[in-house]
């Protein structure tokens, strides 16, 4: 295709949009919309698989002991446990220890600490500390197998239920964005066929000259990815203002939550808008034109 | 060279098409196909530009065999003709210019040839002092000027024309009847199918005339005549 064609296809493009400026607005906003959900679920996902991937690396394990058990029973346990395989460290707090690390996690709690003074509900216990990821398991089961432990609690069921809640998340996600991508596919090709039903007589005459049928769909692909990809700059940069200002609330009142990262969010974002908007676009005009352009 | 050889045109509708017709159309002729209205001749043009496709029959034009030709090769096929209509065809939100000018534009022609060319061709029809002029603003002459210039700007070898004089007073048809004599003087073949006896009757070139799908005459130098 020569240079000529290209300038002429984009200026049609370009014709065609600005002619029909209302209708492509109203499918930009569709496209926005459906994009925007998109990013939102991607938002979400990219944080959950943050916090997985964060809790996977902690190789950590808390062990509570029961209420009244003597110090020296929960020491020889503490002692007894260092030789078992797959331990890194442990390391021993008493419930006041406990007291004193929460009241730091959450300084604003008040009422909480008043509580916690008058009678501490809290229990003595370990933080073990595994080699692996892969040894937590075997670590904690025989640390519930004690006499003297109350529970056991490490990431593994936080994690397992998180990748639970991820693939829950995912699932879902596809469904809804399935529904809206149908929805903006159709005002897409509506906008589309207005736009060929505006320029059916210039068709007619492409058509009639021996213009290709390539050459004569290009600026309506041109115009539908046009549409696709303003929707998706729309709707990277709502979410862009929005997850910025998430984090900035995040930091003040959830400050030990791990947020994933400004940039890695939005490079995910951006990726899945540009290309689900450009499928979009591209796919709505093929639709539009192919009953069209039959010979 | 144009070919055809029992074409059969049958529509599900029960609309007049056509019965086994075989003709030939040498380089460099000029043919009037005549008849009554709906005898025919608007399906044989149509078939020729590859609009329509025969029910059986071949049709040939110079390289391209239209029976077994895809939507892919249609184009270079009517690269190679102009086409002429009664209602012209044209644009009505562009130019004289622009009008000529699109078509070329649509099979890639460089900006550069395209303001050499189409002075050119609006030269040869009468309308250069016309360029700037929207189609509603031409004389139905003039229009149908414009149509054949859009028709000849990329050099076809064949020009069709259907009823290109169809609405025009007699005079203008004439001037118009002349500017295909030009083109054909120029070198193109032209089929034309038309309705103006007079001027078929001037002008002393072939006719073919159609009735009920099927040619009942073809004369060297023929008149209009037919049983009707």
């Amino acid at each position: 295709m020569s240079l000529n064609s290209i300038g002429y296809l984009m200026k049609e493009a370009g014709r065609s949009l600005w002619r029909n400026s209302w209708m492509a607005l109203a499918s930009v906003s569709t496209v926005t919309i459906a994009l925007f959900v998109l990013a939102v679920f991607v938002v979400v996902s990219v944080n959950v698989n943050h916090v997985t991937a964060m809790l996977e690396s902690q190789v950590e394990i808390r062990v509570f002991i029961k209420p009244h058990v003597d110090r020296r029973r929960e020491l020889a346990l503490m002692q007894e446990a260092k030789t078992w395989p797959g331990i890194r460290k442990i390391q021993f707090f008493t419930k006041q220890q406990a007291a004193e690390a929460l009241k730091q996690e959450f300084p604003d709690q008040h009422t909480l600490f008043q509580l916690i003074q008058k009678s501490n509900p809290l229990f003595d216990g370990y933080n073990v500390y595994a080699r692996a990821p892969s040894d937590i398991r075997t670590i904690a089961g025989h640390f519930a197998r004690q006499p003297i432990v109350h529970n056991v609690v490490y990431q593994g069921t936080v994690v397992k239920r998180l990748t639970r809640l991820a693939t829950v998340l995912k699932w879902s996600g596809w469904v809804v964005e399935a529904l809206l991508g149908v929805a903006t596919l159709f005002i897409i090709i509506n906008t589309i066929r207005l736009a060929v039903f505006a320029r059916r007589r210039e068709i007619q005459v492409m058509r009639l000259v021996g213009a290709t049928n390539w050459f004569i769909r290009w600026p309506f692909i041109l115009e539908g990815l046009t549409i696709g990809l303003m929707g998706a700059v729309a709707a990277d940069a709502a979410v862009a203002l929005g997850y910025h200002w998430v984090l900035r609330q995040a930091a003040v009142s959830l400050p030990f939550w791990p947020m994933a990262g400004f940039q890695v969010v939005l490079l995910h974002t951006t990726v899945f808008t540009v290309i689900g908007g450009l499928v979009m676009g591209a796919l709505a005009s093929v639709v539009a034109l192919h009953r069209f352009l039959r010979v | 060279m144009i070919r055809l050889e029992g074409v059969t045109k049958r529509y599900p509708n029960g609309h007049q098409g056509l019965v086994n017709i075989s003709m030939t159309v040498h380089r460099g002729e000029f043919v009037f196909l005549v008849g009554p209205s709906g005898a025919g001749k608007s399906t044989l043009i149509r078939l020729l530009y590859g609009e329509e496709r025969p029910t059986s029959g071949e049709i040939v034009i110079d390289q391209f065999r239209l029976n077994g030709m895809t939507w892919r090769q249609l184009p270079r096929l009517r690269r190679q003709l102009g086409i002429v209509f009664q209602d012209g065809k044209l644009l009505p939100t562009r130019t004289v210019f622009q009008n000529v000018a699109f078509a070329m534009e649509v099979v890639g022609a460089s900006r550069k040839d395209i303001h050499k060319r189409v002075p050119q061709v609006l030269e040869l029809v009468g309308l250069a002092r016309r360029r700037d002029h929207y189609p509603e603003e031409l004389s139905g002459g003039e229009q149908q000027r414009l149509g054949i210039a859009r028709a000849l700007v990329n050099h076809p070898s064949y020009i069709l024309a259907d009823e290109p004089t169809g609405n025009l007073d007699p005079e203008t048809a004439a001037g118009i009847m002349k500017l295909f004599q030009e083109i054909n003087r120029r070198g193109a073949t032209v089929v034309m199918a038309t309705h103006a006896k007079d001027l078929v009757n001037q002008m002393q070139k072939r006719v073919v005339v159609i009735e009920h799908g099927s040619i009942v005459r073809d004369d060297a130098k023929g008149v209009y005549a037919y049983e009707s």
